[in-house]
């Protein structure tokens, strides 16, 4: 089975038809799970740029960064689990039209990158947090806060535009 | 009522040159998004502070002064972003319900934060103590988080329900 297949596959399945809003009843079942969407990830964004404001000096100087991470991510994943299942039934919609789409595509390589980034943050600079915690954190942390700052806005960005090109 | 003066912006020199560039409505429109996440991002840092959920090392008077800047940048944002759409797309602001309610909770919800913000500026030791904390500060909370989430959601639905009454 190709990828061409398994996508008309996954638009067949009752629940896409649902997330189309073709049985009655089911119109506004896309526009909730939308909302839905942008409340969850309006929190994801707004928790990582605390974090990657710190990193980069701009705000919570004052904050000790392992606290202020460790207050915050709890909630930047929780949010982010109810934006990705949202996204997931977003996409059943029109899968095969989603999977074509070049912002759509983009967004996905920008959250990539973006693990990514937190990956080699977390593996690297994160490691000696203690020597810069209340301090001024090294040029690969900003680095790191930097790049999440402006993967993540890229990703509110492509986002968007998936509802202008599909 | 609005629709003639709706018909009248959209036929403005400023309007119609707006409207030629296919770009400036998806991109107010991400912006808008990314403002959403931090007065959002911050209202929720707040209330959840005042309704004791989560860990804060800092006072309730230290989180309101850091955050509430932000929100009112934030709200700038919005309001920039907001009226550049209000401009190139009136009748779709102007006809829906969604739109009218969604201005009156902004200005609610405004005023609540003002009213709020002065009150801890004004009486630091009060708030930060939770005995002696007013009784209001939970109300606070409770009302300004679902006016937002209830903001998020008229703003997602002006986009789906404009064409009812265009």
């Amino acid at each position: 089975m190709n990828i061409a297949n398994l996508l008309s596959a996954i638009e067949d399945w009752p629940i896409s038809a649902v997330m189309r809003g073709e049985t009655p009843g089911t119109e506004w079942v896309f526009p909730i799970v939308e909302t839905l969407h942008v409340m969850a990830f309006t929190i994801v964004v707004g928790s990582i740029a605390m974090v990657d404001l710190r990193l980069l000096g701009v705000a919570s100087r004052n904050s000790a960064v392992s606290r202020l991470t460790k207050e915050v991510l709890p909630w930047t994943w929780a949010a982010w689990i109810v934006a990705a299942a949202c996204g997931t039934l977003l996409f059943l919609a029109k899968a095969g039209t989603y999977a074509g789409n070049l912002q759509f595509r983009l967004k996905f390589v920008c959250m990539g990158l973006a693990a990514l980034n937190m990956l080699v943050f977390h593996l690297g600079a994160y490691r000696q947090v203690a020597h810069w915690d209340l301090g001024r954190p090294p040029a690969s942390a900003k680095v790191a806060g930097a790049l999440s700052m402006s993967l993540w806005i890229a990703v509110v960005f492509f986002g968007r535009w998936i509802g202008f090109t599909t | 009522m609005f629709r003639p003066f709706a018909d009248w912006l959209a036929d403005t020199p400023l309007s119609k040159t707006l409207q030629d560039h296919s770009w400036v409505v998806p991109t107010s429109q991400s912006l808008h998004i990314l403002a959403v996440s931090i007065v959002f991002g911050s209202a929720c840092m707040i209330n959840l502070r005042l309704l004791g959920v989560g860990r804060s090392g800092r006072s309730v008077s230290q989180l309101s002064n850091s955050v509430v800047p932000w929100m009112w940048g934030g709200l700038a944002v919005l309001l920039f972003t907001g009226i550049v759409q209000i401009i190139t797309e009136p009748v779709r602001q102007f006809v829906t319900p969604m739109f009218w309610a969604k201005m009156m909770m902004i200005l609610v919800v405004g005023a609540m934060t003002a009213l709020y913000a002065r009150a801890v500026r004004r009486n630091a030791p009060a708030w930060d103590a939770a005995a002696t904390r007013p009784w209001t500060a939970k109300l606070f909370a409770l009302l300004s988080t679902l006016l937002w989430l209830a903001i998020i959601v008229c703003g997602r639905f002006i986009g789906y329900t404009w064409s009812f009454y265009a």
